[in-house]
């Protein structure tokens, strides 16, 4: 066996406390499987924005639309490379897809993805963009030509009508979306909340909870991302755009939060066999990614700033606000973060035999290591700038807007 | 306006036309032409072997363990290591034994037991160390052997992606490394800790009740080393009256790991505390 | 029917027809046979190398100490309990047979530990004459009795 692997094992077991199952000291799911459901949050919290505009006619949002779509788009075509880095055998996963097994959360998975990303998403995309690249067909040359009109699909009418028409369909997609991005973070919930095994993750309310925080670390990213985008881009930011997400974005931690409260509530209260070991994890090995880090930094402080902006609208400057949205968006987002590490490496980190502990040391270099993880966290970035400079969603080709 | 109607029509109409079209790509894919193609690209992705002339249908095999023959030293886990090539690094076992110590109450308390403390240096290969607590402190203290609880309603089996991970007609519950992708969920998901995923071959590992042995007549390696019986093996289709594991059974209390997660465990335990899980 | 919508259909349709297509080269032939996986992945583990031949293979030839053993209190072992893995001997006997290991291997199963059922006969190895060699005593095959000829079976004091 690999000597690193061994010798970082042989020192995990040094430090194991209590009892633990001696195929437990190794963690089968590393960090490249906590930024898997982050990533996937993202993409539905979104998509769920996005849905605001177009089926609830939240007129105030309409400058975060189209990057909203394109910010789903960049994470979610991200979001199975780490599923697919940590698979031992990366060159037999096509058969997730030819011998899908049906009772497996994770083979559905993969179905669950192809729909969202075809069925909903890119259909979205088509139908909001397609006029735009039968105008950018025309305006340009050579490949670039070439590549918008295979976009249009061979569609090239944009008369009244069948603009009207795309309008119509694309209406449609997105409230087939709005079910679909649950169904696609929820199902992640479910690949942890499915799993009888492990006391920490089985649960019925995970899905809940990673579909309320996927709302949560989506509204926080595209919040961030308006801030910073518009000062790269300088020009000024929609107040009224930036305080509508905000309302969105508090209702939503609000929410998570109550979610999760009432998760620990249940476990105190029905105290089962394996509240001891949980409670022991919680306070000890999560304390600081746990109380500190989701709890405090990620939940009470963002609540309070999101509060204040809420009750102080008037009273407080412009900037002050700004940075107050700013901070709380970046503080959301590492919450979310420290959040789905507890509940991945945390679920693994006590043994099945609920008498003790091993420990997870992250590793630098390697599939799994800590830099896999930052290049799977920066590559939607770099996606969605390409993707931006492509889509152009803020129409500045001078064509007039496409839709809405 | 693209009514209601136009659009279930649209939908009767794509199901009416993917039917034929399902019908098509599967006569292509049965052509010769793309017989031959497949098998080509398959015989890259796996190896076949010679069948053995063994009938699958006819045996059911199940595993006990008498705990009160358990005496640690270890042969087991050693046994298995060496006929399964398992790693022999000490994070890696088919099987693996335990050895609880019950310690006496606390006087002033109405407690009927002390604390627990639960050992397995190296999965018990070697045997065990003599006791960290004296004797007149202890209540009580035994060894547990434990392995794939080959479960009749196996959550691993539940949670492979692929069906690289299976119950096989005579009640081994298997995993086929020429298609196992080594996603771990299966190890996620045994509620005993039995799986693991080898480092080496990065495919998911776990106790086949020596498959390779027991369908050429041969015990599990286990139970062949275990020197007091403490593991009983034996075929539930075997009408046969001095079947080891019918006598065991009949003759015995039987309980199994942690039966309130439904898994309907296949692996039954005489005299098992309830500190055990 | 607008162009849009058939134009997506026939997409969504080529999609599915790919990825039939696919399957019907990329499962493999077995897949299905027995249930949701490759039939022949039963035959592949069935067909393992095997390191432990098992008590009646051994006895196949060593017909006198096998005899010895079904008489003794140690008639429940396996000869390989004792001797190790003796499969590839018994597949071709010039193969180096298992060697039965020396004392320390007697205490790993009745050396004194407070775990062991008190029935087991177990010994406190310092205290139970510490300076000779279990066999001395104890003919392994039947440790109840003495062995037939100790000069024969290699059994000096042990110098401390």
């Amino acid at each position: 066996m690999p000597p690193e692997l061994r010798e970082s094992l042989l020192e995990a077991l040094q430090h194991v406390q209590g009892y633990i199952y001696p195929n437990d000291v190794s963690l089968g799911w590393s960090v490249v499987i906590v930024v898997y459901p982050y990533i996937t949050g993202l993409v539905a919290g979104a998509f769920i924005l996005a849905s605001l505009v177009r089926v609830f006619h939240v007129k105030a949002l309409e400058p975060t639309y189209r990057l909203s779509l394109l910010t789903a788009l960049a994470f979610l075509i991200v979001a199975p490379l780490p599923l697919l880095v940590h698979l031992g055998h990366p060159e037999r996963c096509y058969e997730v897809m030819m011998t899908p097994h049906a009772t497996s959360p994770m083979a559905i998975f993969g179905f669950v993805y192809a729909w969202y990303l075809m069925a909903v998403l890119l259909l979205e995309l088509w139908f909001d963009y397609r006029r735009s690249f039968v105008e950018w067909a025309k305006a340009s040359a050579g490949f670039k030509r070439l590549l918008y009109r295979v976009l249009t699909l061979g569609v090239e009418d944009v008369s009244p009508a069948a603009i009207q028409l795309d309008e119509k369909l694309g209406r449609f997609i997105t409230v087939i979306g709005i079910p679909s991005a649950f169904l696609l973070h929820g199902y992640v919930g479910f690949i942890f909340g499915s799993v009888k095994a492990n006391p920490w993750w089985g649960t019925v309310l995970m899905p809940i909870i990673f579909i309320f925080s996927a709302m949560v670390s989506g509204i926080a990213l595209l919040m961030f991302l308006y801030l910073v985008i518009s000062r790269l881009r300088r020009v000024p930011v929609d107040m009224g755009c930036l305080r509508a997400i905000g309302t969105f974005l508090l209702s939503a931690l609000v929410l998570d939060a109550a979610v999760e409260t009432l998760d620990w509530i249940h476990r105190l209260y029905e105290a089962e066999e394996s509240l001891e070991v949980l409670v022991l994890l919680a306070s000890g090995k999560l304390f600081f990614s746990f109380f500190l880090v989701q709890v405090l930094l990620g939940t009470i402080a963002p609540l309070a700033m999101l509060g204040a902006t809420q009750v102080f609208k008037e009273r407080i400057s412009l900037r002050l606000q700004k940075s107050l949205y700013l901070v709380s968006s970046l503080l959301i987002l590492i919450g979310v973060f420290a959040m789905r590490w507890n509940v991945v490496i945390g679920g693994q980190l006590f043994s099945k035999s609920l008498r003790g502990f091993t420990t997870y040391k992250i590793a630098l270099v390697g599939q799994e290591g800590l830099l896999m993880a930052v290049v799977l966290m920066i590559l939607p970035f770099l996606l969605l700038i390409g993707l931006v400079k492509f889509f152009d969603p803020w129409n500045t080709r001078e064509t007039p807007p496409a839709t809405t | 306006m693209f009514g209601f109607f136009a659009r279930a029509a649209v939908g009767a109409w794509a199901v009416s036309v993917l039917r034929p079209v399902k019908a098509v790509a599967q006569k292509v894919a049965q052509s010769p032409v793309a017989r031959s193609a497949r098998e080509a690209i398959q015989k890259a992705f796996v190896t076949a072997q010679t069948p053995t002339g063994y009938d699958v249908h006819a045996h059911h095999w199940a595993m006990a363990i008498d705990v009160e023959r358990c005496i640690g030293c270890g042969l087991c886990a050693e046994a298995c290591k060496g006929e399964n090539h398992v790693l022999k690094e000490p994070f890696y076992f088919r099987t693996w034994i335990e050895r609880y110590i019950i310690r006496k109450p606390d006087p002033r308390s109405f407690e009927l037991r002390g604390e627990t403390l639960v050992d397995s240096p190296n999965g018990g290969i070697g045997g065990f160390p003599p006791s960290p607590v004296r004797k007149e402190n202890i209540l009580r203290t035994f060894f547990v052997p434990k392995l794939c609880n080959q479960c009749e309603h196996s959550p691993c089996i539940q949670a492979c992606p692929v069906g690289a991970t299976f119950d096989s007609p005579d009640g081994a519950v298997l995993i086929d490394k020429e298609y196992c992708i080594g996603c771990g969920f299966c190890v996620q998901a045994c509620p005993y800790g039995c799986r693991f995923l080898n480092p080496v071959t990065k495919t998911a590992e776990k106790c086949t009740l020596c498959y390779h042995r027991i369908t050429h007549g041969l015990r599990p390696a286990c139970v062949e080393v275990c020197p007091t019986g403490a593991r009983i093996f034996g075929d539930l289709k075997d009408g046969n009256e001095k079947n080891p594991v019918r006598v065991f059974i009949e003759n015995n209390k039987v309980q199994v790991l942690k039966p309130h997660l439904g898994t309907e465990p296949r692996v039954y335990y005489a005299g098992l505390d309830k500190e055990v899980r | 029917m607008p162009p849009q919508i058939t134009r997506l259909v026939y997409l969504t349709l080529a999609i599915v027809a790919v990825y039939f297509l696919a399957r019907g080269f990329l499962v493999p032939a077995s897949f299905g046979q027995y249930g949701w996986y490759r039939g022949n992945a039963l035959k592949e583990i069935a067909a393992l190398p095997i390191r432990y031949a098992g008590r009646a293979a051994c006895a196949e030839c060593h017909e006198e100490a096998a005899e010895r053993l079904a008489k003794g209190s140690h008639q429940g072992l396996s000869c390989e309990a004792c001797h190790g893995p003796g499969a590839a001997h018994a597949e071709d006997p010039a193969e180096a047979a298992p060697k039965p290991e020396n004392s320390r291997f007697c205490l790993r199963c009745h050396e004194f530990n407070l775990s062991r059922p008190a029935k087991f006969p177990q010994v406190e190895a310092d205290d139970h004459f510490p300076d000779q060699k279990c066999a001395e005593c104890h003919a392994p095959h039947s440790p109840m009795q003495a062995p037939e000829d100790a000069s024969k079976r290699n059994a000096k004091p042990v110098k401390k």
